[in-house]
């Protein structure tokens, strides 16, 4: 099958589908990301990163070589082997070869052919294929073809005899990788170069890469630096090769405006290294740095050199903190956030921490803020009492909770990490954060700590106004080490003057691609200290076709519509047909190419013809539900620009067309087969609209709810899939790039721990309205909301996402909504923005080394239709000291890791298994705590101690335990309770701690710039700790979770209150419940107004949180309902927070650790 | 031949099939681990061999039973109920969503059984060898 594969001259439109089998040619472009990531596997096709370099790895192409070939020639003339190669691939592939993986390939036999493949001998390529799978001739020429026409033909030989270089691709070591088309067939089986195409060049690739140097009149081979333009610019302002902490830079405009907040931001962006702005200035160091991160077997040729502008800093600097790595986290370092907060009145009192080492030498440590300039703030003085103000105690206080919104703590990194100084190059919290911002040494230590360790990833996020976009990469030169497939990142080091690059997950040495250094379109020597991705941590790249089996798809929505009596009934057909048609516009169709379809089921499923010949749109009905089959093969899904008219017209009469339907059963099962046999040709976004329970033909469901289960050990059966046809039809989906999203609208059960099963295995999500019904207009609005927001999201489609790190530490497990293909693979056939995941990180070795890197590549296909791949890099330091993990854990990331453990438990286990596990974990956390880093390391403690960072860790472990997700209890619907841990598990962080831990707002006495227009938008009130304690007679008070919004009124409320904001006369004629606020002249209903709307656009998330009206003597459920967010209070059968505390204190003193 | 060497005999095949297939499942699950082949092959390939599994070797725990070799059917009875228990709560098919998270499991399972068959066949295969000896 393979060979078929390969022949296609020009692979058809998914060509690939018609093996059905996923395992044997999966049917995604994943040559790229998907390539092993993890040291052990060496292997990968042929890349085009490979492309650029490989054929210079081992090879010394004669000088001659280079001169003599004319460009546009080359390029063919690699290309004759082609055709040859999948069946000698594929014999390279098969499982004996692979085996082959765990022996370096010989040199021998891979060298030779290499240059004959870069210099394109047409004679030799033949031969290659037999020598490396990875044949450089597949390889696809850099896409910037000319570019190394500068060839300097001398530079190879140092290259090559650079022993270290284990330069040769590896053989083929996976099946899954090895059945994929090699990447040359797009292009070399194409055989139709684009003669523009830069893509087609072959011979770029060989140009030496200081042969682009020259334009620098710098000899490259001696000083390792070349001297660049820059040079003066570093002189300016040396002490900035320490990283500054992007945490604190990044941090986006503050969204919250309570002032002390907003007030947090603006001081912490005052440590921001240089008065010289966002724009950082690049800087070369690699020489030293390289220094820095040799393993003794590669370093042999690394000779450090003296780089000449900044010797006086680099050169005093770094020797020191070479080896000492380790220690350069100081927990003191902290207070960077922790002391722009208000000191809050209880940590006056804190206990110094007795264990708490003081770090190694005071010189250093004010060298290293020297460094980082975050030394010179007023108050910062580095008088030990960073360590002092580390602890807390936990009980007696309130907790802090305005520290909900303060950044993480700060990512120390050594010295001289990241080669670029800029103060993007490591990750911003909110697209990537690690639960631990200094990694322990061995897996001992992190044992020893408790800790979780973690990753919360939200690669797709929204960018919101103020938002930097992320950085595109438009040339495509995407570097990526050779045996690892990491792509090129600010925490490379250079050496060899340059020429190459070592990678700084598995330290091999690769290629720079020489249009780093010169432009081959311009012929203009470039500064590749500019080059987005070695500035930024986030970054774009637009992949080359080798990252493609087919050309990107486009964009489909093929809608299932519920239209049984249930769903008509609710007003669900009206306003969904109404939303869908408005939202048309909003829907991406940048190049024309979306396509749309709609569906409608009740006990038989309707097809429709939208073709645009027709002027009305034809109904097919199939009421064959064991076979079901698409009435017309072609026409169901239009073109959604040349069908408008007739779309429109279908939708206008849609909610006519069945509202006098009595049938109440519904086909799901096989409309989704149906919808299937549509989409899957293409991939794309099935949204099913739901308002009844499936009950007919298969993947019927039954209603399972019991009541008497609730509250037991079998409520976890009621969490999991009822049925397995969902389960079955998201892997179907997931291999063909189908993604399912479900909106459920339940007037009775619905059974959303079974249909969510579909969006969770196939990347999409899943939206329920209980009791839904549109007669309420905030209902409608609600869902209509979301429903258009949902449809104009710009969502990435078919793609994949792998997660490599340093050598070490792997990724141990995964949470979140999507397929995993491998052990380090996620599939995902759309990514929905603002989708959070969650991984588990454990070690297999201990690390040696002074940094660890993550890097996540996302690779999908844009709304745009463009291929690309979206990278992140989180860069943290290794430390060996258990203070400094304490003092550099992320209680919002460990709390979002918690969450979908926790989650994860709940549902495969038993719901008590979870709650247990929360508990113990932080019993834990503050055991060991108590034992290691405070004075009473033994007996019983009058009091809990914590690192200030994870002050708040016990809150939000309440705040979990008292969710409806996880709460104990009979009283919780099993719909409501598997909705919410969907959402635990989705929820990026900034969502998930306000559905945790709400935000708490007294509205009638909030100061009188609270709800005006400010300078950062509208001001925010000061949230206030969740106890009913704060509940005043006569208040209004607002509580808001992310997905609801609660306004308290309390019954002793003045008129004139509830005249100013509700425009009523006194507080008997306000109505509680769902509602929508007045729009009043009055000031404070406008404030209030503008807070509620700020509150329903302030994270990012496409949800739209609900406005319900409470009145203290109203309706008790509700009432209740409000009364269960106030996690600090008790809440028979679980304890308040400062029983609960209690509790831990117990558990803590009786334990040991 | 006796019947109790007939019966050894048919538990020496039986045996040795089994054994076969755990070696077989054995192989594709680490073969899962390394990246060579992908949960939904592995699961499709497996699955299909599980019950036939479970089925075989029950007919064959049967057997010893009505032939009245109690040795034998008491070794055999308890993976007996832990197969029709796994059976009971649907948990016996290898599931492509949850393999990664089930895979130590899976393995530790597959090995156990593994050394199971592998005990079951040297015990049949000295009772049919003891069988035909006293026969003859």
């Amino acid at each position: 099958m393979r060979p078929a594969q390969a022949a296609p001259p020009r692979p058809g439109f998914r060509p690939q589908q018609q093996p059905p089998a996923f395992g044997q040619q999966p049917p995604m472009p994943q040559q790229s990301i998907s390539r092993p990531g993890t040291p052990g596997q060496l292997s990968g096709p042929p890349t085009p990163q490979q492309g650029f370099r490989p054929p210079m790895n081992g090879t010394q192409p004669p000088p001659q070589n280079f001169g003599s070939r004319p460009p546009p020639l080359s390029g063919g003339m690699s290309r004759p082997g082609f055709p040859q190669d999948p069946n000698q691939m594929q014999n390279a592939m098969r499982r004996p070869s692979a085996g082959g993986n765990s022996m370096p390939p010989s040199p021998s036999m891979q060298r030779p052919p290499m240059p004959n493949g870069a210099i394109g001998s047409p004679s030799m390529a033949h031969q290659q294929p037999h020598l490396q799978q990875n044949g450089s001739p597949l390889q696809r020429p850099p896409s910037v073809g000319g570019m190394q026409r500068a060839p300097s033909p001398m530079m190879r030989p140092s290259t090559l005899s650079q022993p270290g270089s284990p330069g040769m691709p590896r053989p083929f070591q996976s099946p899954q990788i090895q059945t994929r088309p090699p990447p040359g067939q797009f292009m070399g089986q194409g055989q139709q170069p684009h003669p523009g195409s830069p893509a087609m060049r072959p011979m770029g690739h060989n140009g030496p890469p200081n042969g682009a140097m020259p334009g620098y009149g710098q000899s490259q081979s001696q000083p390792p630096t070349p001297k660049m333009p820059h040079q003066q610019q570093q002189q300016q302002f040396p002490p900035q090769n320490q990283v500054p902490p992007p945490q604190q830079l990044q941090q986006p405009p503050t969204q919250f405006q309570d002032p002390v907040v907003a007030n947090l931001g603006s001081v912490n962006s005052a440590p921001v290294p240089t008065p010289h702005g966002g724009a950082h200035k690049p800087k070369r160091m690699y020489p030293q740095g390289a220094g820095s991160y040799q393993d003794p077997a590669s370093s042999g040729s690394f000779q450090p050199a003296v780089l000449p502008g900044n010797t006086s800093l680099q050169g005093s600097t770094q020797p020191q903190q070479l080896n000492q790595g380790s220690q350069f986290f100081v927990p003191g370092e902290n207070q960077g956030s922790g002391m722009v907060q208000p000191v809050p009145a209880y940590q006056q009192g804190l206990q110094p921490l007795a264990g708490q080492p003081l770090q190694p030498n005071m010189a250093q440590l004010s060298n290293q803020l020297g460094a980082m300039n975050v030394g010179s703030g007023p108050g910062y003085g580095f008088s030990g009492q960073g360590t002092s103000q580390s602890t807390v105690a936990l009980m007696g206080v309130a907790p802090k909770i305005l520290d909900l919104e303060a950044p993480p703590p700060t990512i120390n990194l050594p010295t001289g990490s990241s080669i670029t100084e800029s103060p993007y190059a490591n990750c911003d919290p909110s697209y990537k954060r690690s639960t631990l911002n200094a990694i322990p040494n061995t897996s001992q230590l992190l044992q020893k700590s408790r800790l979780p360790f973690g990753l919360v990833i939200t690669p797709y996020r929204s960018v919101k106004e103020g938002d930097a976009p992320v950085p595109v990469v438009t040339d495509s030169i995407i570097a990526r080490c050779r045996r690892c497939r990491t792509y090129i990142n600010p925490y490379v080091k250079f050496v060899e003057g340059g020429r190459r690059w070592k990678c700084n997950m598995c330290y091999t040495l690769n290629q720079v691609p020489s249009s780093f250094d010169y432009d081959p379109e311009t012929q203009q020597p470039v500064d590749r200290w500019q080059r987005k991705e070695l500035n930024h941590a986030v970054v774009e790249y637009i992949a080359p076709t080798e990252y493609m089996v087919r050309p990107p798809q486009p964009l489909v929505y093929l809608f299932l519509i519920d239209v049984s009596y249930p769903a008509v009934q609710c007003g669900m057909v009206a306003t969904a047909a109404t939303t869908i048609l408005e939202s048309l516009d909003r829907i991406p169709n940048d190049e024309g190419r979306t396509k749309i379809g709609i569906i409608t089921i009740d006990s038989s499923i309707h097809f429709y013809k939208l073709s645009s010949a027709a002027a009305e749109p034809q109904m097919f009905v199939v009421s064959d539900l064991d076979e079901p089959f698409l009435p017309q093969p072609q026409d169901l899904l239009c073109n959604l620009k040349e069908c408008r008219p007739t779309l429109e017209a279908l939708l206008n009469r849609m909610s006519d067309m069945f509202k006098d339907t009595q049938i109440i059963g519904n086909a799901l099962g096989p409309a989704l087969q149906a919808a299937y046999k549509m989409v899957a040709p293409i991939g794309g976004k099935v949204l099913c609209l739901q308002a009844s329970l499936p009950n007919l033909g298969s993947g019927a469901l039954k209603m399972r709810e019991d009541p008497k289960l609730l509250g037991t050990s079998k409520e976890s059966t009621l969490l999991q899939a009822a049925s397995s046809f969902y389960k079955t039809m998201a892997v179907d989906c997931s291999k063909s790039q189908v993604c399912v999203d479900m909106f459920l609208f339940g007037s009775q059960y619905s059974d959303v721990a079974t249909l969510s099963c579909l969006p969770r295995y196939t990347g999409g999500s899943t939206f329920f309205y209980p009791a839904f019904t549109a007669a309420k207009s905030e209902d409608a609005l609600k869902f209509a909301h979301e429903l258009a927001e949902f449809l104009s999201q710009r969502i990435a489609l078919e793609a994949l996402m792998r997660i490599r790190a340093s050598k070490g530490v792997r990724m141990s497990a995964f949470y979140g909504n999507f397929f995993v293909r491998s052990t380090d693979l996620l599939a995902l056939p759309n990514v929905p923005r603002d989708q959070s995941y969650s991984i588990e990180v454990s070690y297999e070795e201990n690390l040696n080394i002074p940094v660890v890197c993550f890097q996540t590549g996302l690779l999908h296909t844009s709304a745009s239709g463009e291929r690309r791949i979206r990278v992140l890099t989180l860069a943290l330091p290794v430390t060996s000291s258990l203070s400094e993990l304490y003092a550099s854990a992320d209680q919002v990331a460990i709390a979002t890791l918690l969450a979908n453990k926790a989650v994860e438990r709940g549902r495969s286990a038993k719901l008590d298994d979870a709650r247990d596990a929360l508990t113990n974990k932080m019993v834990d956390i503050l055991g060991v705590y108590k034992t290691h880093m405070t004075a009473s390391s033994s007996g019983a403690t009058p009091n809990l101690q914590i690192s200030d960072n994870l002050k708040l860790l016990p809150l939000l472990t309440l705040g979990m335990l008292k969710h409806v997700a996880l709460r104990g209890g009979s009283q919780i619907p099993s719909d409501l309770r598997s909705y919410a841990m969907y959402l635990f598990s989705t929820l990026p962080s900034q969502c998930l701690i306000s559905y945790i831990n709400p935000k708490f707002y007294s509205l009638h006495n909030m100061p009188g710039n609270c709800g005006t227009i400010g300078e950062n938008g509208i001001e925010m009130p000061v949230s206030m700790n969740l106890s009913s304690e704060r509940l005043e007679r006569g208040g209004l008070f607002m509580l808001e979770d992310s997905q609801n919004i609660f306004l308290w009124v309390s019954k002793d409320a003045v008129p004139q209150l509830c005249m100013d904001l509700f425009g009523v006369p006194n507080y008997e004629s306000i109505r509680g419940g769902k509602t929508t606020l007045p729009a009043l002249e009055t000031d404070f209903n406008q404030r209030v107004n503008l807070i509620v709307g700020k509150t329903r656009e302030m994270r990012r998330t496409p949800y739209y949180p609900q406005l319900y009206v409470i009145k203290e003597d109203g309706d008790p459920a509700l009432r209740l309902w409000f009364l269960s967010h106030l996690i600090e209070d008790r809440a028979d059968p679980i304890m308040s927070y400062h029983q609960y505390l209690g509790h831990l204190k117990d558990k803590v003193n009786s334990g040991s650790f | 031949m006796s019947a109790e060497a007939m019966v050894f005999l048919f538990g020496v095949i039986v045996g040795a099939g089994l054994l076969f297939v755990k070696v077989f499942f054995v192989i594709l699950i680490s073969d899962l681990e390394v990246d060579y082949i992908n949960p939904i092959e592995l699961c499709n390939k497996l699955n299909q061999f599980v019950i036939p599994e479970m089925f075989v070797q029950a007919f064959m725990t049967f057997i010893f039973l009505i032939s009245g070799q109690w040795i034998a059917t008491l070794w055999n009875l308890p993976l007996v109920a832990y197969n029709v228990n796994k059976v009971m709560n649907e948990k016996h098919m290898f599931d492509p969503t949850e393999i990664f998270r089930t895979l130590g499991q899976h393995k530790k399972e597959c090995f156990i059984k593994l050394g199971f068959y592998l005990l079951s066949f040297f015990y049949y295969l000295y009772r049919m060898i003891l069988a035909l000896v006293s026969d003859s």
